[in-house]
């Protein structure tokens, strides 16, 4: 057999091989314009394939389907996908197999050459899209990059822009209309950011990143035409919010170039918008002034509207009339309510019967000039409804106030008379002399605009000026505003101004520049033609590592004044960020679209989301699962609250900043139904007990609603939830007083009955109000029952059966099938994210599908599928690793039995809804069972001590946190999350600083993010040549 | 002059035009000839539709029994009378297929399912992050292009303007929509109505191309190449402007008339009145080429409901319909049979103007499928357990429909089928070989019976 040479030729020589063959061809296939090209297989060609390919794939053998003795008669799409799937074979080393003699690193590069000359005359090549995707950063070889032989390699990243992420976009648009949203954070009420909406503006967010677990923001991708097409309506619609919201609203303090233009519109509409707001008020009154007793002569004949006849009911029809609250809701919808309760509360109208109220309220509609559909409506309501309008009247009035006559200005008085005068027919209704009043102001208002002529060039350049600042936060260059004062010139020209400064704004934010961040060297380049990102790009470049945020006040400030030009300046500010706690940043917008309270951080949000990412924990919020079989209570909150604590439990781990990755690893202690603030939760906990305390040696089984009176002082301080001792006869939607006490105090006296220090926070407000903790099943997961759950205020706290967040009942559902766990995939996250092991990608004949065999456990019919030999040299990597996993079911939850779920299993069928919701709810049927087997194997840690036979998934993680390899493939995904790219041999440098960070600090991670910012990698730049 | 500040009253996305042809990114790639397209109509009702009203008035006594029972049962519609809200389709049966049996439990039920019923899933009340997928309408936009790609109809909430609709182009995405006939018809005839909205748009994009071109001189590798994708983004937009300017002869052609009651919103059209303008504006943007799927929510709980026959001077809610309050004496089962009476005209108005239209060699109809079913599953609260399908198609519809009563078997035995299959055998009809569309029904999976696929019995 022959062995393999030494290697010599790195995977990065192979790649720029690979790109020198792609650009080399592609000028050869545009001056071949098309014309034919001939594929031929040259000797040492055909000496590879006979020497390492034949033997399986020729016109005998067709393994896998795959024949390659024939490749030159193929039609072109069939060659050109065959030698991707060449090339890939071969630069993935997954073929030859291992079993076989493999070729020389020349060999392989030379076959390579071949293949990836022919793909690109026809620009066809998949591999290099492929190799800078995050997925494939484990290709580059891992002992290579941390021997320390490549560390003199200088580190550079090639000058690039780097398409806005979801984030980036959301947090642009919230810069740009000012908006700041509050929240709460530890209890109080603050400003955060991070939030994806915007009151009153719709935006379509067209950079919405993938949703796999690992690095999903990469610098790779280019803006298109879908980009640019959702863009644009988002700019329409910015631009109006801009014009018609936020400058109004604002006096003139946003933007005021713009409210200078349109200051003359502004007055206008103001003018118009409170002549109107008068007189549709008080028109009868002024009208009355000045016509006197003739203004009813000047009305018109009142007509009646007809309604269509009640119908009399065929015998045994019911008819049930619509309630008093949809009457009220109606008569609000159809304008008619201020009149209806002013009406019915004016003491010198209250008497009138009921047809001469309706008939009252007709003849005022009739001569408003209301429409005669509308008037039809309101009196069919009328009808119905006229005695549940009398008894709702009064409280109706807090919601209709009555409008007293206050006139205008006697300036505005005179012009709204004499229009009246002029404007009034005989025979008109109101609303007509309204509308023909507004009509002529507005043409005279328009003459006045036609005299003002168009907005001054210093005006309008003053516009460009704040307009650039607000929207790509840098003056216009003198060559921009120049030509941005000519197109807005233009723009007035032909659409007016308004519509001209919307179209501006368009402009600015549909530039490139608003779509990507730049991040390009400047300066001299030094000897390895590198260069450093200028300021203005650095200071982008360090605010979007840390957080989705422009840069802040002082990178600005350090920007500008030169204080951003060396590895120092950038550890300043990079530590700076990271020790900052004044900026509360939203973590996850799907938690708060569930309307999830304290969904916020103090660390810089992009630290805590690489860990979010990395491990894809958030996932179980779309894992959709079955209530019953969780037991049929609140699933959605229980999940919610169980993704929330799981990034508790990473920003507690981040926050102590020790030993960061073995504890993420390994941590035994979590939290469950705990919002982090240990104060709060021991406040809360110690209300609870007291309550026991006070109650556990009184009848309280046996109480009366009265009892509850004896007990005043006390319930008023401790305020159980339903209980008022001020009103005990209230009755809630959930039960009356006195039954929410006996729940509250079942579930209290179950909970504290068996010795338990504390007591959690359910089934119990901790304050009159909203304050409440939903998601109390998150204990589920963890296998608490409610009734004996020893549960600790002070978190996180230890929890049997559990180490670290491989164990955590999030990462496991978000690993997991709707119903079955996903030993597969759990596996391949071990392999790769941990062990920067590779995967091959599946190959499309394979149809992964478990069999279902209704006597044996997942894993066995897992292995059934999957140990064939075939199958098996990718799945070892995953499946001996997958199946320690198997000690937690598809919910999370721990076990040594895993049930059968099937029919003719079924031990006891329990009801699939709940009748009566309580703390011992459960609804899973019970089936038979099986032990669970989860012994594993460890392989590929590069350590004898660790690699071996495995119990469960507890041995496993306890093994990966002592593993340097896994130490080293964390710091890999980190180097591709705050980079932006996969990491190369020349990179070698900054991973070795940023491991030797790590373990110099104590396992600070904060320390491996400095190191990173530091490094050459991420400092220096350089050209990429044509 | 309505003041600008009326902005928010009229509109939660603004009350001004839109781009001349508006689309998103995940139907922007779509763009492309494909011959005589095949079209669908997605009508949404409010407050369920009861499987009962959908059955046959002459099953023989073991069809019904089976119907009655929800087991499996497959009858010719030639042969029995349709219930009485229906007949005003009597004489296009051979079109009709009523599709019973298929569950929604994946999507969100009770009053309202927002996104998810068509997308299967569960939409949160409406939150954007809950939207998983892009729903059907815009799977089957991307196999049949058109210049919108996709229009959204919908009288939801009494609203009008242009506002957020149901539909859903990509996942944590919302479809816009257009809320009044008036507001639907400029904006989709806005190339024909306001010229001078496509005269400005192409400044700005004329005036972003010279200025992008510019950037590409001292720049090299694969950053000239994103720049000139970027220049050609924008001519791909300018070219799609172009198209609808110049089909615009044919948009002119099919400009529908709108009475002047329908002005502003308008606010005193009643119910028919409204429905039949919408209805109008639906088959002109289809006769036009503008697109060829329409998502139409013809109402929903918060609709106000006025002028029909036997509630003629009433305001009605729908709501309080659902719970059997009624109005103007009329009981309330006889309102909710003239809403979906009201809502079967349409349908019937689109089936015949299609059917007047040439098309290749037969109609427009020949390639158009309507689909009319409720939002929110079997009842006014649904739960999910049924969502029963009105399918009209034309003779080249790809599926084996017409003339046709399936009932498939109920949730939660052998053979039966939730949305996400008759979604699937949509998409796998016309050329998305996906493999199951939607979130899996969990009492299939509990019961490990087979739920993923299209409809066979359907399938062409």
């Amino acid at each position: 057999m022959r062995k393999t040479p030494r290697i010599t030729a790195t995977l990065t020589a192979i790649l720029m091989t690979l790109l020198t063959c792609l650009t080399g061809s592609l000028v050869s296939a545009q001056d071949a314009s098309g014309a034919d090209h001939s594929f031929s297989i040259t000797e040492g060609t055909h000496d590879f394939l006979e020497n390492h390919c034949y033997d399986c794939h020729d016109a005998d053998t067709q393994k896998g389907d795959i024949r390659l003795d024939n490749l030159t008669d193929l039609e072109n799409p069939k060659r050109l996908d065959l030698l991707n799937r060449m090339q890939e074979q071969l630069y993935f080393r997954h073929m030859p197999p291992k079993k076989k003699d493999q070729p020389d690193e020349e060999e392989r590069k030379a076959i390579l050459k071949v293949i990836s000359s022919e793909l690109g005359v026809y620009e066809a090549s998949t591999l290099e899209g492929k190799l800078q995707k995050p997925e494939y950063g484990n290709y580059v070889d891992h002992e290579k990059l941390f021997s320390g032989e490549y560390q003199d390699l200088p580190g550079f990243t090639y000058d690039r822009r780097w398409l806005i992420s979801e984030y980036i976009f959301n947090a642009k648009f919230q810069r740009i209309v000012e908006n700041h949203p509050k929240t709460n954070h530890n209890g109080t009420r603050v400003n955060y950011v991070g939030s994806n909406s915007i009151r009153e503006l719709s935006l379509a967010n067209p950079f919405l990143l993938p949703t796999n677990s690992g690095v999903r923001y990469y610098a790779n991708e280019d803006l298109t035409g879908g980009h640019l097409s959702s863009m644009l309506t988002n700019a329409q619609d910015t631009s109006e919010y801009i014009t018609d919201v936020l400058v109004p609203k604002s006096k003139g303090k946003y933007l005021p170039a713009v409210m200078e233009i349109i200051a003359m519109e502004e007055a206008h509409a103001a003018t118009i918008a409170s002549r109107r707001a008068f007189l549709e008020s008080h028109i009868e009154r002024i009208c009355g002034e000045i016509y006197g007793d003739l203004n009813k002569a000047m009305l018109p004949t009142f007509v009646p509207v007809v309604l269509q006849p009640m119908p009399e009911l065929k015998e045994g029809e019911k008819f049930k009339k619509a309630g008093i609250n949809v009457s009220t809701g109606m008569l609000e919808k159809l304008g008619a309510a201020p009149l209806v309760y002013h009406t019915l509360t004016d003491p010198k109208l209250a008497k009138m019967s009921d047809d001469e109220f309706r008939s009252y309220c007709e003849r005022v509609w009739f001569f408003r000039g209301d429409h005669e559909r509308t008037i039809q409506s309101r009196m069919a309501l009328l009808r119905e409804f006229v005695t549940d309008f009398r008894g709702v009247a009064e409280g109706q009035l807090r919601r209709h106030k009555k409008i007293e006559y206050n006139p205008l200005a006697d300036e505005e008085m005179d012009v709204i008379r004499a229009s009246i005068r002029k404007h009034r027919k005989k025979g008109d209704r109101y609303n007509s002399l309204i509308e023909a009043c507004i009509a002529d102001w507005e043409q005279g208002f328009e003459q006045d605009l036609i005299a003002a002529g168009p907005p001054s060039d210093k005006l309008l350049s003053e516009l460009v000026e704040q307009l650039s600042l607000k929207i790509l936060e840098r003056p216009p260059t003198v060559t921009e505003a120049v030509e941005y004062l000519e197109l807005s010139k233009s723009y007035v020209a032909k659409l007016g101004k308004l519509k001209a400064i919307q179209k501006l704004i368009q402009t600015f934010i549909l530039s490139s520049e608003f779509a990507y961040r730049q991040e390009f060297g400047s300066g001299e380049a030094d000897e390895h033609g590198r260069r450093m990102l200028s300021s203005r790009d650095a200071s982008y470049a360090i605010a979007y590592a840390l957080t989705d945020q422009s840069p802040d006040a002082e990178l600005v400030k350090a920007a500008e004044s030169g204080k951003l030009n060396t590895r120092e300046d950038y550890k300043r500010e990079v530590t700076r960020i990271l020790k900052q706690r004044d900026t509360i940043y939203q973590i996850d917008p799907i938690l708060a679209g569930k309307s999830y309270g304290d969904n916020t951080t103090d660390l810089a949000i992009r630290k805590l989301r690489f860990f979010r990412e990395f491990f894809g924990y958030q996932k179980a919020l779309e894992v959709f699962k079955d209530e019953k079989r969780f037991g049929g209570d609140r699933l959605d909150q229980a999940t919610n609250r169980l993704v929330n604590e799981a990034d508790r439990l990473v920003e507690y781990i981040l926050k102590n900043d020790r030993n960061v990755f073995e504890e993420l690893l390994s941590t035994e202690e979590f939290y469950v139904f705990h919002d982090g603030n240990n104060e709060r939760m021991q406040e809360v906990s110690d209300r609870i007990k007291s309550i026991y305390a006070y109650f556990k040696d009184k009848d309280w089984q046996n109480f009366k609603k009265e009892d509850l009176s004896d007990h005043y002082d006390f319930l008023k301080k401790v305020k159980m939830r339903g209980v008022d001792p001020d009103n005990l006869d209230a009755r809630k939607r959930t039960g009356t007083t006195i039954q929410h006490f006996k729940k509250s105090m079942t579930s209290i006296t179950a909970r504290l009955d068996k010795g338990q220090k504390d007591a959690a926070p359910f089934d119990m407000y901790r304050g009159y109000g909203s304050d409440i903790m939903p998601g109390e099943n998150v204990a589920k997961f963890y296998n608490y029952r409610k009734d004996n759950w020893d549960w600790s205020a002070v978190q996180p706290a230890k929890v049997p059966n559990r180490k670290g967040m491989l164990t955590h009942p999030a990462w496991l559902i978000a690993h997991a099938f709707n119903t079955e766990t996903d030993p597969v995939h759990r596996g391949k996250f071990v392999r790769e994210k941990l062990l920067a092991g590779t995967i091959p990608d599946v190959p499309i004949t394979v149809d992964a599908v478990i069999p279902e065999d209704h006597h044996k456990t997942l894993r066995t019919r897992l292995a059934s599928a999957t140990e064939a030999a075939s199958c098996w040299k990718c799945h070892e990597s995953m499946n001996p690793l997958g199946y320690t996993f198997e000690s937690y079911d598809d919910f999370g939850r721990f076990r040594v039995e895993e049930s059968l779920e099937y029919p003719e299993h079924i031990v006891e069928k329990r009801p699939d809804e709940a009748r009566d919701r309580n703390h011992l709810l459960d609804l899973r049927d019970i089936y038979k069972t099986l032990p669970v087997d989860s012994t594993g194997f460890l392989k590929g840690t590069e350590d004898e001590s660790l690699d071996g036979e495995l119990k469960d998934a507890i041995d496993l993680t306890g093994r990966l946190a002592k593993s340097r390899r896994v130490r080293q493939s964390i710091i890999r995904h980190a180097f591709r999350y705050f980079m932006g790219r996969n990491e190369f041999l020349s990179d070698s440098k900054t991973l070795i600083d940023a491991e030797q960070a790590y373990l110099k600090n104590g396992g600070s991670f904060d320390a491996v993010i400095v190191s990173l910012l530091t490094s050459d990698s991420f400092i220096y730049r350089k050209t990429i040549a044509n | 002059m309505t003041s600008r500040r009326d902005f928010l009253r009229t509109s939660v996305l603004g009350s001004g035009a839109m781009a001349l042809a508006p689309s998103f990114h995940q139907l922007f790639a779509a763009q492309g000839s494909i011959g005589v397209p095949k079209r669908f109509i997605f009508i949404r009702k409010s407050s369920g539709i009861r499987p009962l009203e959908m059955a046959l008035r002459n099953f023989s006594d073991k069809d019904k029994a089976l119907d009655e029972k929800k087991e499996a049962l497959e009858v010719d519609l030639n042969s029995h009378e349709l219930p009485k809200w229906l007949r005003g389709l009597d004489d296009h049966k051979e079109n009709m297929t009523i599709l019973q049996g298929l569950s929604a439990k994946m999507s969100e039920n009770v009053h309202y399912s927002f996104s998810s019923v068509m997308g299967c899933f569960k939409s949160n009340r409406n939150t954007l992050s809950a939207i998983k997928r892009a729903t059907i309408d815009f799977e089957l936009a991307k196999l049949f292009p058109s210049p919108f790609g996709h229009v959204e109809l919908s009288f939801a909430a009494g609203r009008t303007g242009i506002v957020s609709g149901y539909s859903a182009p990509a996942p944590q995405t919302r479809n816009y929509c257009y809320a009044d006939p008036d507001t639907a018809r400029s904006e989709l005839f806005k190339s024909v109505l306001n010229p001078e909205a496509v005269n400005s748009d192409n400044d700005m994009l004329s005036f972003l191309q010279s200025k992008e071109g510019q950037k590409i001189s001292g720049i090299q590798g694969h950053e000239m190449k994103r720049q000139e994708s970027h220049l050609e983004s924008i001519e791909a937009i300018r070219e799609r402007n172009k198209k609808l300017i110049s089909i615009s002869g044919s948009l002119a052609k099919h400009l529908p008339e709108l009475a002047p009651v329908h002005a502003n919103g308008g606010v005193n059209a009643s119910t028919p009145e409204k429905q039949a303008a919408m209805t109008d504006v639906l088959i002109s943007a289809l006769k036009a080429g503008l697109t060829n799927v329409v998502t139409y929510t013809i109402d929903d709980l918060g609709t106000p409901i006025t002028g029909l026959p036997g509630n003629e001077t009433d305001r009605v809610g729908i709501h309080p319909l659902g719970h059997d309050e009624a109005f103007g004496g009329v009981p309330a089962w006889k309102t909710r049979e003239q809403i979906r009476i009201s809502h079967i005209n349409q349908i019937k108005t689109i089936v015949e103007e299609l059917k007047k239209t040439p098309e290749g060699g037969g109609t427009m109809f020949d390639n158009t499928m309507i689909m009319y079913f409720p939002e929110n599953g079997e009842t006014h609260h649904g739960i999910g357990l049924e969502s029963p399908f009105l399918i009209m198609a034309g003779h080249n519809c790809n599926l084996d429909l017409g003339g046709r009563y399936v009932r498939l078997p109920v949730l939660g035995v052998e053979g039966h089928k939730t949305l996400g299959n008759w979604y699937t055998t949509l998409l796998n009809a016309h050329g998305n070989p996906m493999e199951h569309y939607g979130d899996l029904d969990l009492e299939m999976a509990r019961k490990k019976l087979d739920q993923t696929g299209a409809i066979k019995q359907l399938m062409a």
